[in-house]
């Protein structure tokens, strides 16, 4: 069976008279059906692009340069990625404000999805939207459906969001740090209601965050981005157990989670290189505390683990710290 | 027992805010802080917590007078602080300084590092003229683990975490006693906001400095704060030293909050 959504060394970036600027580089994963995959990196890592990448959704000047993404074995290519968009790949975003409409009430904009993927029209596709609701658990929903968006909560709105991605049945869900403009209360709902639906319909999920709490709580899987590269791909009790990336390890270690009481937080010197100052070698080897003169070739990837539990990790030191 | 007060005494604040819209003109009031007391000694941290809405950031908007208090006191070193004016006010401004969430909102674009780090000593006719004040302001960069190079760029030139050791660089260059510290963290990325908790902790440490953190992050409640107020609606339902609080939440609301809180288990 192939995988919900496979990508294959996808680099992003873009072209002019100097040549190619590459800002993601030789991103692969995949995520089957019923997986939540975890993405983790920081801002500039690449995560967004990539995920962006998928919808055909990339800003200009940005474009896909090299690579493939198939959704279920189709191609995604510039031609077929607007009808995918909705119908097979739905994407939920950090700030449902801006992704909702301010001038349509909530009910409206559901039905329209429901219209355009669904083929139902006017009360049908009302009712249906109102019915969506309500399996996202938004109390009172044939009241919200005749409210504009600023008349709900953050949480609420988010739950919009997700069902609008779910009316469309779409096959795979990219949800990007859904759940970091809310409350940690309000999180904890956002994240049991995506594992429900997710149990009940079976979809695959890219779950992109920063917060490594997070992915231990949800995903299946993750991979852990860095400087428009994978630095680490691999099951989440792994991942967690028995990090193989000096990166991931550090990562951890500061977590505040971690903290000794009365020692200083163990932190990553440095901070993270913008795309202008990436080479062709390891982007991490400024702040890495086993770094040596090899890092600055292209990084190998290296297989841990078992056949069944794969690790990758993109380290000249691997064999020095997993 | 200690006789010395407590460098800051907040008591029976109060802050409404009138509500839209009440029948027949009627006017109704919205109450974000209800009657909210509490006391930070010097040298330590309290942190306020709670959810968006409850109330924190409110409170922490009154201690620096950047709103009006309905009701209520507040005594910094004993002596009261609302309704201060003129050159008393701006002695006690220079004392209470803040550092917000988002760097990225709160350094003037169109200012170089040099004059935002500046612009306080300035205010407060600090040092004899700009050439010591400079020096002055390259002197609290390095101590933020800031190049000096970076007097004269502007604030886009640089990352989140830089741009947050730029304001707290400013909010000291005052020689402040008291920080308040709006969601410092919550802005940044993972492998830097461990630098900027090491920052903080390290000048409170050295300057004997005292906060008010406002937080919904209680992961760095644990590793910064002595002591933690919750906040709901308004009110504080629990208070007490972190390591209570945190080993043996009373409030049913405490207990939501710390078991919402992802956990790595390891």
């Amino acid at each position: 069976m192939p995988a919900v959504l496979e990508i294959d060394k996808l680099r992003i970036g873009w072209t002019d008279s100097a040549g190619e600027h590459v800002i993601v580089d030789g991103v692969s994963m995949s995520i089957q059906a019923g997986e939540i995959l975890g993405i983790v990196g920081e801002s500039g890592s690449g995560k967004t692009l990539s995920m962006l990448a998928v919808l055909g959704l990339l800003p200009a000047p940005l474009t896909v340069l090299g690579g493939s993404i198939h959704i279920s074995g189709a191609p995604v290519t510039p031609a077929t990625a607007p009808g995918m968009r909705g119908k097979r790949a739905a994407m939920v975003f950090q700030d449902p404000m801006t992704s909702l409409n301010p001038v349509f009430t909530v009910g409206a904009q559901i039905a329209e999805a429901v219209t355009l993927h669904q083929g139902l029209k006017g009360r049908a596709a009302m009712d249906a939207a109102v019915d969506a609701l309500r399996k996202v658990q938004v109390p009172d929903p044939e009241r919200r459906a005749k409210q504009y968006p600023h008349e709900l909560s953050g949480g609420m709105r988010q739950r919009v969001m997700i069902e609008m991605a779910l009316a469309c049945k779409s096959e795979v869900l990219l949800a990007d740090e859904p759940t970091t403009a809310l409350d940690v209360t309000v999180q904890a709902q956002i994240l049991q209601l995506l594992r429900q639906l997710q149990q009940e319909t079976g979809m695959a999920i890219a779950f992109i965050t920063h917060d490594l709490a997070v992915v231990a709580e949800l995903c299946d899987r993750v991979v852990v981005m860095y400087g428009g590269k994978v630095f680490e791909s691999t099951d989440v009790n792994t991942l967690f157990a028995q990090p193989g990336h000096p990166y991931t390890q550090a990562l951890l270690e500061s977590l505040p989670d971690r903290a000794i009481p009365g020692q200083p937080l163990v932190s990553i010197p440095g901070q993270p290189p913008t795309s202008g100052q990436r080479g062709s070698g390891c982007p991490f080897k400024s702040r890495c505390r086993v770094a040596i003169n090899a890092c600055d070739a292209p990084l190998p990837l290296v297989q841990l683990g078992t056949i069944d539990k794969p690790q990758l990790v993109a380290c000249h030191r691997v064999s020095e710290v997993a | 027992m200690s006789t010395t007060p407590p460098m800051l005494d907040v008591r029976h604040l109060v802050k409404q805010f009138p509500k839209r819209g009440g029948m027949f003109g009627k006017r109704e009031v919205f109450t974000a802080v209800d009657d909210v007391s509490f006391q930070v000694n010097r040298g330590t941290t309290l942190a306020l917590v709670g959810e968006s809405g409850s109330g924190k950031s409110t409170v922490g908007m009154m201690l620096l007078g950047l709103l009006e208090t309905t009701s209520g006191d507040v005594l910094y070193e004993g002596r009261p602080v609302i309704g201060l004016r003129g050159p008393e006010r701006l002695a006690l401004r220079r004392k209470l300084q803040v550092v917000f969430q988002d760097p990225f909102a709160s350094l003037n674009a169109r200012m170089t590092v040099a004059e935002l780090v500046m612009e306080g000593m300035r205010v407060h006719k600090m040092y004899a003229n700009d050439a010591e004040r400079r020096a002055r302001a390259q002197e609290l960069l390095g101590q933020v683990g800031m190049p000096a190079h970076a007097l004269d760029r502007y604030p886009h030139e640089f990352s989140g975490g830089q741009r947050q050791r730029i304001a707290i660089a400013r909010a000291l260059s005052v020689e402040p006693e008291f920080l308040v510290l709006d969601e410092p963290t919550s802005a940044l990325d993972v492998s830097v906001q461990s630098q900027v908790l090491n920052l903080l902790r390290r000048l409170q440490r050295e300057r004997g400095l005292t906060y008010l953190f406002v937080t919904h992050n209680l992961a760095v409640v644990d590793y910064l704060a002595d002591e933690v107020c919750v906040m709901e609606k308004g009110k504080i339902i629990e208070r007490g030293m972190v390591e209570d609080v945190f080993d043996h939440p009373q409030h049913v609301t405490t207990q939501r909050l710390l078991a919402a809180v992802p956990k790595v288990e390891m």
